[in-house]
């Protein structure tokens, strides 16, 4: 049973939540590996608002690329935001966008954590070089 | 006051915004000669923007009339498929990501 908090402080909200109900099952080497890898793929929300903001001054739709929504970046900055109103929208709801992502990426780690040590009780650290 | 919040932080508000749009999309009428517009930038004076004319080619579009639509934005189609696309996908998360663990 691994604390969420000791592996990534830095996380608040839903998603400590979240992650604490995926680290439940693991020990604490699995708990640290995880941990690096999603500090490491995670998009801060912070990051996600500030990208938002720039939609004011013409470069909107930045975060919607960078969370991978890609056809609604275009849209968003070819028509300047949705005239600010997509902007404004995001602005109100950043930390869900972020906190979306964020899952997904945290459930694609444990499935990549998964597929390269099938072991349960293989220790990672001993197995690669 | 803790109660409203949560409240509000559980509300899908992007899925509630995209639908509403859409909604609101189909109610308008796009031959009205003066429009009503929420455009911030209009509301200040200023005539065109890239976005002008999205919603009400977007309206003609779903109405059938795609020469009218294509003359007043492009986009309009490329719209439609995104903003369906998305609430496909808000929808699909309200089963998965709000149950914890």
């Amino acid at each position: 049973m691994a604390n969420v908090l000791r592996h990534l402080p830095e996380l608040e909200g839903m998603e400590l939540g979240y992650i604490q109900g995926l680290m439940k099952g693991m020990d604490e080497d699995q708990a640290s590996l995880f941990a690096q890898v999603y500090r490491a793929r995670r998009k801060d929300a912070q990051m996600i608002l500030i990208l938002t903001l720039l939609g004011f001054f013409g470069f909107a739709g930045l975060h919607r690329f960078i969370l991978g929504q890609v056809g609604l970046g275009i849209l968003y900055i070819l028509t300047l935001g949705l005239c600010f109103i997509g902007t404004i929208v995001d602005l109100v709801n950043y930390k869900s966008l972020a906190y979306e992502y964020n899952i997904k990426v945290a459930h694609e780690t444990i499935n990549m954590l998964n597929a390269s040590y099938p072991g349960e009780n293989d220790n990672p650290s001993t197995t690669t070089v | 006051m803790k109660l409203i919040t949560n409240w509000v932080s559980r509300m899908p508000l992007e899925l509630i915004f995209w639908i509403g749009s859409l909604l609101a999309i189909f109610l308008l009428d796009p031959h009205s000669s003066t429009h009503f517009s929420l455009c911030p930038l209009s509301q200040l004076g200023f005539d065109w923007c890239p976005g002008c004319g999205l919603g009400r080619a977007m309206s003609l579009l779903a109405k059938g009339e795609f020469q009218a639509s294509w003359a007043l934005h492009p986009l309009a189609g490329l719209a439609y498929v995104v903003i369906i696309a998305r609430i496909v996908q808000l929808i699909k998360n309200l089963k998965t990501t709000h149950n914890y663990g």
